[in-house]
């Protein structure tokens, strides 16, 4: 098992992974191929032809996978509004010990 | 004198950004002394190339963010002196590229623009913005003291004293209201030969998590990701030219940028000292590297 947990906070209550536009998307695989994670899953026969299927697989604010777009069809989400999230979490976290 | 450079497009020719990247190669070479690197014959015309590539600045045109172009210098080991990627240059132009793999009008423009751009002479952006003597009086260490975790023949060192980290394996050295800023051993190793930095604009402003440039090899294109908050207050000038400072130790003379802190102690609710990093470096070692 990987990243569980980002900062001492479950990675399941962090909102980080990649956003598809599959408008823009011309199915180049680029990013399925990058990832190291297995963030992604193929699914040749279908009408969208990769998912994000482990989102929280995803490192929290790496944008790695989106670097690899040569048409931007691919964003996350705000960092600041995510890093305020976690800092909320784990506040909540120390209440409740 | 105007510039000129070894000039290697990737020279896609089924995609419309690869064309360009061979449209500003050529403006390049019709308006300087620049000489023309072929991807395709650089292949089997080892030699040739190389020589060029060695004699003047070496400018890599990528069209789009599969980046051959660049995959191919870091493959044959050359220095990268500049580079730049159509779709981004594009993109920042709010220029709309077509479909088509001919090109327009407004393709033809952007190849110009760019062209002329790169053959500007730029005067060495230093000074104002950037640190002033008064304020560089802090004197950094040359040399820390490292924990080393081990793995096949990859070695990760840690150091042991002074530094803050993310789990983003970036580390921020903290001295009164200022940090240095760098990477860790994991993000140089992971990555491998690192042949390009692009560095963020000194004097703007970054978040915690915030990106504090690029630096980039064969393998990947990574964002640096700031531990602090604050304002860049200088970058290390020498990665433009020696990138691989970082590979060879990124808390020494590899480190990145300077931020003059706006938030430190909020910050810090996020940071973890030795300990807590150096367990999950080795945890990443453990279940990712290969």
């Amino acid at each position: 098992m990987s990243e569980e947990t980002f900062m001492g906070v479950p990675r399941n209550t962090i909102d980080w992974s990649p956003i598809i536009d599959f408008n823009k998307c011309n199915y180049c695989m680029e990013c399925v191929k990058f990832c190291p994670h297995q963030v992604f899953e193929v699914r040749e026969n279908e009408d969208k032809k990769f998912i994000v299927k482990n989102p929280d697989n995803c490192v929290v604010f790496c944008r790695a996978c989106g670097k690899t777009c040569g048409l931007d069809a691919i964003t996350f989400p705000d960092k600041g509004a995510t890093t305020k999230k976690i800092k909320e979490t784990r506040k909540g976290m120390a209440g409740n010990e | 004198m105007s510039k000129s450079f070894a000039v290697l497009p990737c020279n896609g020719l089924d995609k419309g950004a690869g064309c360009i990247s061979r449209e500003i190669a050529l403006h390049l070479i019709e308006k300087s002394d620049s000489e023309m690197i072929c991807p395709v014959l650089y292949r089997v015309a080892d030699a040739r190339y190389t020589k060029i590539a060695q004699e003047k600045p070496l400018l890599v045109i990528d069209g789009c963010q599969t980046r051959c172009a660049s995959k191919l210098a870091s493959e044959k080991g050359l220095k990268v002196t500049a580079k730049l990627t159509v779709t981004e240059e594009a993109k920042n132009r709010g220029v709309d590229l077509g479909d088509s793999l001919r090109l327009g009008q407004n393709e033809v423009k952007l190849a110009e623009m760019v062209a002329d751009e790169l053959l500007l002479e730029k005067e060495p952006e230093k000074a104002s913005e950037s640190e002033t003597a008064s304020d560089s009086e802090i004197v950094y260490p040359e040399t820390y003291d490292y924990e080393v975790y081990k793995k096949d023949k990859f070695i990760f060192r840690v150091p042991k004293e002074g530094f803050l980290f993310n789990e983003n394996d970036s580390w921020a050295y903290i001295s009164g209201n200022k940090a240095r800023v760098g990477v860790t051993d994991y993000v140089q190793q992971s990555l491998s030969d690192i042949m390009f930095f692009t560095p963020p604009v000194v004097g703007s402003e970054v978040e915690q998590f915030g990106e504090l440039g690029a630096i980039e090899s064969g393998k990947a294109v990574f964002e640096v990701v700031s531990p602090v908050s604050g304002r860049i207050t200088a970058v290390n000038e020498e990665l433009s030219v020696a990138p691989e400072l970082i590979n060879q130790n990124p808390y020494e003379k590899g480190w990145i940028v300077e931020v003059e802190l706006t938030d430190l102690e909020s910050d810090k609710e996020l940071l973890l000292e030795f300990e807590g990093y150096f367990k999950i470096l080795k945890r990443k070692v453990d279940d990712f590297h290969v």
